[in-house]
């Protein structure tokens, strides 16, 4: 059964949203603005196709991720993906100029992405998954170290300078980190896993149930979360019981190496000056496998998701042929622009300009997203 | 300002009491006024929004972050599916997730399943291997059982008085459910003070109450 309307409009596919003039300019305009920033710094910008062979985009991690991707089945019958995000396809493109001698790559990119989801649009936009939004990012490949995870995050915070958005918050963390110093108290390579998730989730409740459970047994302290919370490179080092305990076993060698990796980094951020807009929460573990160094988020008001992601992954590029580090980010652009109008930037041009032949409105009536012909 | 989801009805009643024993503002007339929307304000901590909501809403709200911070139990949370940080176990509003149905079904394959979480009712039952039909229904589950619409309910039991009365029995349980504090994302990093505040206020009153029992 349904409602005795006449159907007379195409229908827009699920998710999908459409973007009138004043909003579409706004849109441009802030993907230049970004993209001349980067220019700016020496990245220059890329474009490629929209799909993706599906085993490209599986390199190098792990087949859950690939839940939520797009996938068809192209004309030769293999399965390809509308890209999901943008390194992958840069990680391919770069892999052959590395291997043929180019020692260093820096390129941005400003592109559509997808994901399959049954968020609304506009909404997800500011604060879910959306099934189709716009990133705007930099990978910077063949450099690692402290100093070029530095840059990068000065370029990040550049970036947000420029665009005069105010009040975010950039959050820091390690990839390898919060796995080895778990694993390092203890406790079983399974039991790190599904705490590993636990911390991907924001699950606290069920990470600390999981503690309690094994607590006992393997003499991990109950509040290992709290100790790992309270861990930051900015103001102090490990506790030198810490110290040598880890120094005794090999994840704890490797938890010593990422901290040192990040008091490295913490030090250089502080000379420069950009560890004021930095918080580092050594619990903060982002959903991507291929990460091995500096994860970061960038945060603001209005924006009830991350409006940047980035991080180290070098250990990608091997899996597409040349070994090379690499770091990145990216940011999202409808999310930033939510955040840097509060939201306005989706009521501004609703209407198309010459709506004579749709439903007649009210003279000041506002037409808010998702109510499109349901005035009246 | 912090926005504070609250599923409505028994999650809020049994949270709330825990909420003023914290030391945590709450609005006079939350109990009593068919308001949806309520403000009090925080010394410190600037005003306190409060939403009463749908217990299926709350992890919308929080999620999309028109509410910061939300209460509500752990069944609709796992069912929604929603990305937010779930901070704390209030340990309130306790019940479980159960599969119950007449007792004649008891060693018969599960063939029709009424429930008011499809997804976790799918989830559970393909992890047993089974091939069931979910039924969605959006209350008085154990009506589907009794008039024969499914041969399983799952279902959340409280006491199970509703079961016994109707005949029926909890063949498993699957869960046990209790209220959580859940935060968006952005909000947990950009209103850190004010939810923690709130957090760790909550832990304290928790842990003084298991010492107490």
């Amino acid at each position: 059964m349904s409602i005795d309307i006449q159907q007379r409009w195409a229908d827009r596919p699920l998710g999908m949203r459409d973007v009138y003039p004043q909003q579409a300019r706004r849109r441009r305009q802030l993907e230049s603005r970004l993209l001349r920033v980067f220019e700016h710094s020496g990245f220059e910008m890329v474009s490629c196709g929209l799909l993706e062979y599906v085993d490209t985009l599986l390199r190098g991690r792990a087949s859950s991720e690939a839940e939520d991707w797009l996938r068809m089945v192209d004309a030769t019958g293999r399965t390809v993906v509308l890209r999901p995000e943008m390194t992958p396809s840069i990680a391919r493109m770069a892999a052959p100029l590395l291997a043929a001698g180019t020692r260093e790559i820096r390129w941005s990119y400003a592109e559509r992405v997808y994901r399959r989801t049954n968020d609304p649009a506009s909404l997800s936009w500011a604060s879910g998954k959306a099934a189709e939004s716009t990133q705007v990012g930099v990978e910077w490949i063949g450099q690692s170290g402290a100093d070029a995870d530095a840059d990068l995050i000065a370029l990040c915070q550049t970036a947000l300078a420029a665009l005069g958005l105010e009040g975010w918050q950039m959050v820091a963390s390690h990839a390898v980190f919060a796995p080895a110093f778990l694993e390092a108290h203890g406790l079983q390579a399974e039991t790190v896993e599904s705490l590993t998730l636990c911390l991907a989730r924001g699950d606290y409740v069920g990470f600390r149930a999981v503690v309690g459970a094994v607590s006992a047994a393997t003499g991990v302290p109950q509040d290992v979360l709290d100790q790992l919370s309270a861990l930051n490179p900015l103001d102090a080092d490990l506790p030198e019981a810490l110290q040598r305990r880890f120094g005794a076993s090999e994840p704890g060698r490797r938890a010593l190496r990422a901290w040192g990796e990040l008091r490295e980094l913490a030090a250089v951020l502080r000379r420069r000056g950009l560890a004021d807009r930095v918080s580092f929460d050594l619990t903060l573990v982002r959903d991507l496998t291929y990460y091995t160094g500096l994860v970061f988020e960038v945060f603001a008001p209005g924006a009830g998701a991350p409006i940047a992601l980035g991080g180290r992954y070098d250990d990608l590029l091997v899996q597409f042929g040349t070994p090379a580090p690499a770091i990145g980010f990216a940011f999202e652009a409808e999310r930033l622009l939510t955040a840097l109008t509060e939201g306005d930037w989706l009521h501004a041009a609703d209407e198309p300009a010459d709506s004579g032949d749709l439903v007649a409105r009210r003279p000041g009536a506002t037409n808010r997203p998702g109510e499109e012909g349901s005035a009246c | 300002m912090l926005t504070i989801a609250l599923a409505k009805g028994r999650t809020a009643d049994d949270v709330v009491p825990r909420w003023r024993r914290a030391g945590l503002p709450v609005p006079v007339d939350l109990d009593d006024s068919r308001a949806l929307v309520f403000e009090v304000d925080a010394p410190a901590h600037g005003p306190l929004r409060f939403l009463l909501a749908k217990p299926a809403d709350v992890p919308t709200y929080v999620s999309f972050g028109v509410a910061d911070i939300g209460v509500v139990g752990k069944d609709v949370l796992l069912e929604s599916g929603r990305e937010v940080y779930e901070l704390l176990d209030l340990r309130a509003a306790r019940c479980r997730l159960c599969v119950a149905g007449r007792p004649e079904e008891r060693d018969r394959r599960p063939r029709r399943v009424a429930t008011k979480y499809p997804r976790l009712a799918d989830q559970y039952f393909r992890s047993l291997g089974v091939a069931v039909e979910t039924i969605p229904l959006s209350g008085s589950i154990e009506l589907a059982a009794v008039i024969g619409l499914a041969d399983r309910i799952f279902d959340l039991v409280q006491t199970g008085a509703t079961l016994a009365a109707n005949g029926l029995v909890v063949f498993d349980e699957v869960l046990d459910v209790s209220a959580r504090l859940i935060a968006n994302r952005s909000s947990y990093r950009t209103k850190r003070q004010g939810i923690q505040w709130i957090a760790d206020r909550l832990a304290e009153t928790l842990a003084e109450e298991a010492v107490e029992s």
